[in-house]
Order: C-alpha cells, then structure tokens, then sequence
C-alpha cells in the first residue's frame, strides 16, 4: 500500500519507528500531487522544497533520538486564508495575489510546533465566500469523486486534497458551512469546532462573528489529531474561550440520544434523506434512540446568516485598497477615490456582491431591520437548540440539502447558491459545533451526515462521530 | 422595486467599488433578488428577543506591555524615505 | 443686537501615559521615529490580525469618565465606523457609539469650570487614531501622491464630546485649562506633547444652523477660531444671509474658517459592533478599583492647599492650573515648609520671568520654567533667607533676576553681595559726607523735621548715580543727623 493513503496516526508511528522516513512519505505525497493535481485542482501554492527540507529535519531529530511532535511528519494542506509566514496567502483573490505574511496564524504555529509539515495552501472561494470553490481566481477545484462536479466550498482544495490523496489532512475554515459542505460532496469528515475554541489569529476575516478553523481528514481519528493541537485559548484572540485546553479522545461509548432534525430531512433531495434515515438506523443498531425533533426558526437561518455574513464582510474587505500590500498597481497621480475603485474592482464577482449587500443592510436607518433582527433570530435558533439539548445528546440531518452538483450550474444564479447552506449555517449562527462524516453515496455521489452538539460538547460529538463511522464503513477514496 | 440602481450606485460609492453599467445592472437585479429574501427577517415577532453578547471581565484584557515587531511589516514596492505612497489627496 | 450663542466641543485626548498602543503591542511612544518604524501587523491592518483590547487605555478612559462627573455603563463596546480614507489601515475606525444602546465608557456628566460655570459633558469615549498623511510638495492639492506614515495608527484616544453649552469662546477657553489640568494631573496624557490634544468645535447663534469646525491644531485657537466664526456668523445674519449646516476647517496661516471642499455624496458610516472584541463588564468592582487608583483631581488640591497650606483661593487656583506649577510648588516644600511665602515667590515673582510667548501656549511643547535655570531647591533657599531675615524681600527678588539666568544658588549669591556691601559702605559713608557739607541749611532743617532727610537722601542717590541701597543710606543719614 502507498504511503500517502496512511492515516495520521499511522503516518506519525511509522516515521517514529523508523519503518519509513519522512522524507519518503513527503516524496511520495509530491508525486501523488503530480499525477492527481491536472484533475483535482486543490492547490493554489504547493511548499515542495520547504515541505521537504522539514522532513528532512525530522528525520534527522529522530535519528538522533529526540523527542517528535503528537502530528510528527504529517503533511497537511492548509485553506489559503490562513497566514503562514513567507509563505503566499492569497485567499484566491487577486487583492492578495503576491501577498506574504510577515506573521503565523496562531494555528500554524502549534502544527508546526506539533511537528506537522505544510505540503501547500488550498483553493477556496475568494475570501472563503462560496459553497463550491467556483468563486477562486485559480479556478474550481473538482470532486476527486466526479471532477465534473464542484468540491463544495468554500473550503474545497482542503476537502478535496485530503480525499485524493494528496495530504494526510486539512485545516479549512468554516463560517457558514465551509469545513462541512466540502467535507460532505468530497465524502471526508470536516469539523467546525465551537465558537471561541480555536483561534481566529492569523484566519483572514469573512464573517468574524460566525467562523472557526477546522480540520478536514478521512477518519475522525484524525480530525481529533488535529484538533488536540490547535484547540485552546489564544492572548491574540479575544473570542477564544479562557479554559484549559482540551484534550479529545475516542472512546466507544453507546446509549446516545440523537434528534433527527425533521425540517433538514424534509428540505433535503430524496436521494440524500434517504441516506440519512440509513444513518439514522445505523445508530440505532448501534444502541442509540433516534427520535425526529423540530427546529422551527431554522426557516429564518438564512437570511439571518447572509444579513450577518455580508454586513461583516463587507467591513473586513474594506482594508483591500492596494496601498500597503496587494497587486502592482502605482498609486501616483491617481485621485485617492478613483484610485480605490479601480483597485477594488478587482474583487471577483460574488466578493463585490456580498460588498455590496452588506454595505446595504448596515446602511443609515437599516441596522434595526436587518442586523439587529438577525442577532436575535441567532438569539431565537440558539435558544431552540439548547432546549432539545436537554433532551439528546447530538441533533443529526445531512450536511448537504443536495448532492455535488455540476461545475458551473448554479454560479449565476447567488440566491440559488445561497440556499444550499441552509443545514449548516444553523450551527454558526449559534456558535455550537458541528461535524460531517461520510453517510455513504447517492447515485454515486457522496452524502455527508451532520452531527450537532451542544457548545464545547466536541467529544459527545466526536463519540458518535466516531461510532457511525465505525458501523457504516464508508468506501474511503475515489479512483483518480 | 426593494432596490433601485441608484441606491445600488450610491453602495458602490460607500463601498469604493468602481462598476460598469453592465455590472450595475447585473447586480441590481441580484441584489434586489437578495434583499426581498432577507426581508424575511421583518416578519419576525422579535421584540421579546436580546440578541447575545460576549462579554469579557477587565481583568482578561490584554496587559500594557509594549513589544518591538521586528519583521517587515508593509508590502508595497512605493516607497519613499520610509513613507508609504499613496494617491493624491484631491 | 443681542444674539444668542451656543457652542459645543469634541475634545481628542491621545493616552501618551499608555506604554502601548489602544488594540496592539506597538509603543505609544511615536513622535520622532522614523516614518513606518513603528508599527506591527495588527495596527498596520494586515490581513487575519485582530484588536486586542489595551486594559490600561480602559482604566485611564474611565479615570476620565470619574473626573467629569460621568456615568459607566454596566458593559462597554466597541463599533466599526466604516469610512475610506488613506490614513486609516482597515478603512474602518474602531470606536464607540450609543445610537442602539449606551456602550461608550462615560456618559452624562458635568463639570464646572470656573467663575461658578458648568458645562454638561455628552460622553467620554474610547478610539483609535489613525496615521498620518504628508504631502510631498507641501499641499495637498499640488502633490501627485500623498506619503503615509502609520506610525500613529492605533493611539488610543479618549474623546470627549460636550452639550453645546458655552456662549462665550472666554468660557471655552476656561474650559479646555481644566480639561488640561485634570489630564495632566491623572497622568493620561502629556498636553505638552504636538497634537496630543486636539478640539473640534461646533457653533450656532439664535438657535439657527450648526457649523462644525475641525483642523483647530492647538487649544489656543480655539478661542480665536470661534470668535472668527461667530462674528463670521453675525455678520451673515446681519445681512440676513442663511447660515448653512457645515463643516468648516481652521485655516491656521489665515486664521480664518474656510469652506470645505462640498462632498459629492453623502458619508454613512455603517456603525456596526465590533465582533473581535467582546463586551467588557465593568461593574461596581471595577469602579471602586478605579476610585482608589485616581490620583488627586485639581479640584481636590486645591482644596487641600487653601486648608493644610492656608493659601488664598486665588493663589491656590493659579498653582492647580498648571500641574507644573502645581508639582514645583510642592516639591519646594519638600525642602523648605513655608507654603505661603514660597507660593507667592511662585505664581508672582517666578512667574514673571515666564516667557509671554510661552504663557500663551503657542510655545505648548515645553515646560513653563524650561527657560529658566531654577528648581524648587532655589526658591526653598530663597525663601528661607528671607525668612530667616538674612536679606530682605528687594534683595531676594534682584538676587531671583540673576539666578533664572545663572541657576546660582541664592544663599551664595547672597554671600557675595553681602561682601561687596560692605565696600560699598566706605563709598556711600563719603557720598554722605560730601552733602552734609553742600547741603548745609537742609541739614540744620532736616534735624527739626524728619521729612527733609528724605531730600538728602535723594541727594546722595544723584551723586552715586543709583548705586547706593537707598534704605541702607537713609539710615546713614538718620544716624549722621543725630551724630552732629
């Protein structure tokens, strides 16, 4: 069996004892990039030589029989939102196009600290605004499963270079579904941690109020890999929550209580629901009590979260003027509003769209009708869900209303797009956490089941995540 | 009409956002198409709701330690004696 | 014709006492770096960078908030006013606002400033400031790109917005020195330092339009910036012109309020919560944490001056209003305890050799007595000799002209003029010798009336061409009529 189709844990074990070197696994990582790349389109920057020469390093440390990280040797590609120093972050966007951080994201740091080598930056949408990866100034990234079909988004290249083999896992970000839509249409487990769990320094801001990092991987084990090390409070993040850091394990636990979710199954396309209520009966031979709940202020999510989501954003994209970093543009004899127009204007469509929505609801006279009636149906949904908390221990439905569609059938339509978020919005609106694993296929085509649980309640989550993934036995990667 | 070109017109100009006419009226009709749907948000009875809040105590605020940045922090090529060009003011 | 006046400020404090800067680690401490020497990627708005809430700036702010006489509420905020201009990194300022609910540190106070005026204080708040724009050929509308320095990006400031609650720009300027004084007594910020205080102001007469002032670089010409916009206003309405709703800047050359350029559009600045920094609580813990940490107000020193000092209201204000005077006044009597004899040497005779110029504040940048080569050891030796009737009060104020200049010590100069007093006293004992026997007939009258003796004197000071002490020679002569 070829290296790069080993789990974290196997691949951290295995250079640690010598049964192969780093130096090996990240070669032959690169060659699988070389052949599957032209199809997948994942990455945006690939980090051979530095990628190499880190292994290379440890290979070294363990020869010398020092002492190796908890993710030693793991080869992660890491959404292109999340600042790594020297190295390109450009957010698919041609605002960022030769952009280099003077600084690491605060997650990057404890990877690297953690022993993980970066093999490249992922697609996304530009600026992580998209739920395929459609939106990225370096093109779509395909399903590994149907590359005629969108990844999902917008953490997509995450997704898709963990299911094709071209990493052992991800770091994506997830505001409005962004770990989870992809981890569902690429048929990998993608986590959305609790709001303030990880920290945000280093993620270039969308919606700030909504989004958390996550990890992408193929087995739950390894998603709780990665989150034992970013997991816990940052001084350079005020949100992040003041406790002591976490540590997940996987424990085989029975006897949950879960609430299906009744407007998410009956929202879904028959083909998807189907697969879940599959999932659902798989949990219950596994000793869990599914039983169908309500959430009825879910018909509100939407449009509190893009009210939310687009007022935010259409700050954070403000400080893109080209004039302290961005492309080559010379400043001189331009009048300084012309000359911030033309600038911006090179934001991609659905950026310049979400601008301007955004710039609309937090207009004079507006804020009543739309941002502050959007905080209180986040107020509303938060309050459903802690009162079903009490009775299950996770809410489940599909992560996706839909299977992976077509590149380019819903691009030209944004209110179409838009709605395909519904299911996972739900859980950054409220800041709990949420994961999707593999569920198994629909006409061929991958179905993510969504578990829900309730604020820093990851290992309850992790727990079931971790049981149906067990019991369903879900074909891991597709054929490239 | 929930939104019309002008107001559109009026967002790109707050929002510094140089538009065609073309894109103008592409993104007329998709905002307004947009905007009718989070009108939603108005039929709502909200009034008994408080939206949440993150608080934090004065005591988890940061310390007032000053720390040199010793990187290079800006990425422009237009330099000048240190200053950073920009385009003129009128 | 009786007009009425009504005009209101917005006061900008920069919190120079902070060692850092409001949402960063970056040091306060900004003038005379090098441009871009002093910034790090949260205050020069990189991207994924995020404010990181200074706990003094909140503590010096709610000082401030204290000293007004405003109320706290129970949690503050912070709001994104969203706004593009070259100087501001993010294109957003991070400050604070209380259209939705009151999150701004400070609201509803007052303060009396003299003379029996109060003035209603609107809010205190807490925000950032942004860079600094240079133009390359000097002006703005001759220069083809504009040099950024971003160095003061991020300094926490506290804004301070008042009722439009004074008629008179004299009453302004009462004002802004208390303003001046409590910030310098609670040690937020160095008014000393350039553009670390700044005012806008706004003005109407007769209940008519608002006009805004901004650009007004010293609290100097604030006076002088209203008395040119009221009069600028009357005039108008004297000619029944309308005036129009605003927004004028200072033109500091011209001494003028010039028309800005009109805005093609309207600004709106999209106020929204600032989701990167939670609510801070405050609470009763807090507020009494902050009471105990005040340093004394002016108000209160000069209240323990006039009753442990027994200074007179007057004198005791003087010293209060300038925390310099204040502080050089104390420090002297940590040498030498005689509070009334070395305040009046103080605020009278010290004062005096102040430079006019620096008095005025147009020379704000340094401290009163920087000129002069005297401290309080000087005026505690000072005013022990007088005491200690060693010299008399016209010798110590001549022995004061010469030691702001030289910054001797005053008992050894008193030494000195002592010595050569007394070669003097041979000369002047001849100089009276000579008008005894010129003046002949006012001697015989000055023996049977005392007030000749004062001609005699007047006398011996012609012929010693001013030299002599006069009083040391009335004496000689006294002593020389009863001699003979």
């Amino acid at each position: 069996m070829p290296l790069y189709t080993l789990e974290a844990g196997q691949v951290v074990e295995g250079i640690k004892n010598r049964e192969f070197s780093a130096e090996e696994y990240i070669s032959q990582l690169l060659g699988r990039i070389e052949k599957v790349e032209p199809k997948v389109n994942a990455f945006v920057t690939l980090n051979k030589e530095e990628g190499l020469n880190r292994a290379r390093m440890l290979d070294k440390k363990i020869r010398d029989g020092e002492q190796s990280g908890p993710l030693a040797g793991v080869a992660l590609s890491i959404k292109d939102n999340i600042c790594t120093k020297g190295m390109k972050t450009t957010c698919a966007s041609k605002m960022l196009e030769s952009y280099i951080p003077a600084y690491d994201a605060t997650v990057i740091k404890r990877l690297m600290s953690a022993g993980a080598i970066i093999i490249g930056k992922a697609n996304l949408d530009e600026f992580a605004m998209g739920s395929t990866t459609e939106f990225s100034r370096h093109g779509p990234t395909r399903n590994p499963w149907d590359i005629s079909r969108v990844s999902g988004g917008s953490s997509g290249g995450s997704a898709a270079s963990v299911a094709a083999l071209e990493c052992t896992a991800s770091l994506g970000s997830d505001t409005g579904g962004s770990v989870r839509c992809p981890a569902s249409f690429c048929s990998v487990v993608g986590l959305k941690p609790t709001y303030g769990l990880v920290s945000r320094f280093g993620l270039v801001s969308y919606a700030n109020s909504l989004e958390q990092i996550g990890p992408v991987g193929r087995t739950v084990s390894d998603v709780v890999s990665i989150l034992n090390v970013i997991a816990g409070s940052d001084e350079n993040d005020h949100t992040t929550i003041n406790s002591n850091k976490p540590t997940y394990s996987l424990q085989e636990r029975k006897g949950f209580r879960a609430g299906l979710v009744m407007e998410f199954t009956e929202g879904a396309d028959p083909g998807v629901s189907k697969m879940i209520y599959n999932a659902a009966d798989t949990l219950e031979k596994q000793g869990c009590k599914c039983e169908e709940v309500s959430l009825p202020s879910v018909q509100y999510a939407l449009a509190s979260y893009y009210t939310i989501a687009t007022a935010e954003a259409s700050s954070n994209l403000a400080r893109y003027d080209n004039i302290r970093y961005g492309f080559d543009m010379n400043p001189e004899g331009y009048e300084w509003n012309s000359y911030f127009a033309k600038a911006r204007s090179n934001f991609g469509e659905e950026a310049k769209r979400r601008i301007i929505v955004g710039s609309y609801v937090l207009s004079s006279g507006y804020y009543g009708k739309y941002y502050l009636k959007a905080h209180q149906v986040r107020s509303l949904l938060k309050h459903e869900m802690e009162t079903l908390f009490k009775r299950y221990d996770v809410l489940i439905g599909p992560t996706m209303p839909i299977l992976p569609f077509k590149i380019g059938e819903r691009i030209d339509d944004p209110l179409k797009m838009y709605l395909v978020d519904i299911d996972t919005v739900v859980a950054n609106l409220t800041g709990m956490p949420a994961i999707s694993v593999p569920a198994g296929f629909a006409d061929g085509l991958p179905v993510g089941l969504q578990i829900m649980a309730d604020q820093f309640a990851e290992q309850t989550m992790l727990d079931i995540a971790y049981l149906f993934e067990q019991a369903a036995k879900v074909q891991r990667s597709p054929e490239l | 009409m929930v939104v019309t070109r002008e107001e559109v017109k009026h967002l790109g100009w707050l929002a510094k956002l140089e538009m065609s006419d073309a894109e103008l009226q592409r993104y007329t009709a998709q905002i307004e198409e947009i905007i009718s749907y989070l009108n939603m948000l108005n039929t709502i009875p909200l009034e008994q709701v408080k939206p949440i809040a993150m608080k934090k105590k004065f005591s988890e605020l940061r310390k007032d330690a000053p720390e040199n940045f010793e990187d290079a922090v800006l990425g422009t090529r237009y330099r000048k004696d240190g200053f950073v060009k920009g385009p003129r003011m009128v | 014709m009786a007009t009425t006046t009504k005009i209101g400020l917005e006061i900008h404090c920069q919190l120079t006492g902070a060692k850092s800067k409001l949402f960063c680690r970056c040091s306060s401490d900004y003038r005379g770096k090098a441009p871009n020497a002093n910034i790090c990627p949260i205050c020069a708005g990189l991207p994924g960078t995020l404010p990181l809430l200074n706990q003094k700036t909140v503590e010096f702010a709610a000082m401030i908030t204290l000293a007004l006489g405003c109320k706290f509420p129970d949690d503050i905020a912070f709001y994104r006013k969203n706004y593009f201009y070259p100087d501001l990194p993010k294109n957003f300022q991070l400050t604070q606002y209380n259209a939705y609910s009151i999150t701004s540190i400070g609201v509803d106070g007052k303060l009396e400033y003299g003379n029996g005026k109060d003035a209603r204080i609107r809010r205190v708040q807490l925000e950032e400031d942004p860079g600094r724009l240079v133009y390359a050929s000097g002006s703005m509308d001759t220069s083809v790109y504009v040099l950024i320095d971003y160095n003061r990006a991020g300094m926490p400031l506290v804004e301070i917005v008042t009722e439009p609650d004074f008629a008179d720009p004299k009453d302004v300027r009462m004002f802004l020195d208390k303003i001046t004084s409590i910030i310098e007594h609670l040690g937020v910020c160095d008014t000393k330092l350039e553009g670390s205080v700044r005012c806008d102001a706004n003005v109407s007469i007769d209940g008519g339009n608002k006009v805004e002032i901004k650009n007004i670089s010293s609290f100097a010409d604030v006076e002088k910036a209203l008395r040119y916009e009221i009069t600028r206003q009357r005039t108008m309405a004297s000619r029944e012109i309308q005036v129009r709703s605003e927004t004028r800047h200072w033109d500091d050359a011209r001494k003028v309020t010039k028309e800005s350029r009109t805005k093609e559009e309207e600004q709106d600045y999209r106020y929204f919560p600032e989701p990167d920094i939670p609510m801070v609580l405050l609470g009763s813990e807090f507020v009494s944490f902050i009471r105990q940490s005040m340093p004394e107000l002016p108000d209160t020193r000069k209240e323990r001056f006039m009753s442990k000092y027994g200074l007179s209201a007057h004198i005791a204000q003087v010293l209060i209003g300038n925390k310099e005077l204040a502080d050089f006044f104390e420090s002297t009597l940590m040498i030498y305890l005689s509070p009334k004899e070395i305040a009046n040497w103080i605020v009278t005779d010290l004062m005096s050799f102040v430079d006019e110029r620096q008095k005025k504040e147009e020379d704000k940048q340094h401290l009163l007595f920087a000129g002069l080569k005297v401290g309080p050891e000087h005026i505690a030796d000072l005013a022990r000799l007088v005491d200690q009737e060693t010299i008399n009060r016209a010798t110590a104020k001549q022995i004061l002209g010469q030691i702001v200049r030289t910054g001797e010590m005053p008992s050894a100069l008193a030494k000195k003029m002592h010595a050569s007093r007394i070669d003097d006293a041979s000369v002047l004992a001849q100089a009276v010798q000579s008008v005894f026997q010129m003046e002949q007939a006012a001697v015989h009258d000055a023996r049977r009336n005392a007030n000749v003796a004062n001609f005699l004197l007047g006398k011996v000071m012609k012929i010693t061409k001013g030299t002599a002490d006069p009083k040391i020679a009335l004496e000689m002569i006294q002593k020389k009529l009863k001699e003979d």
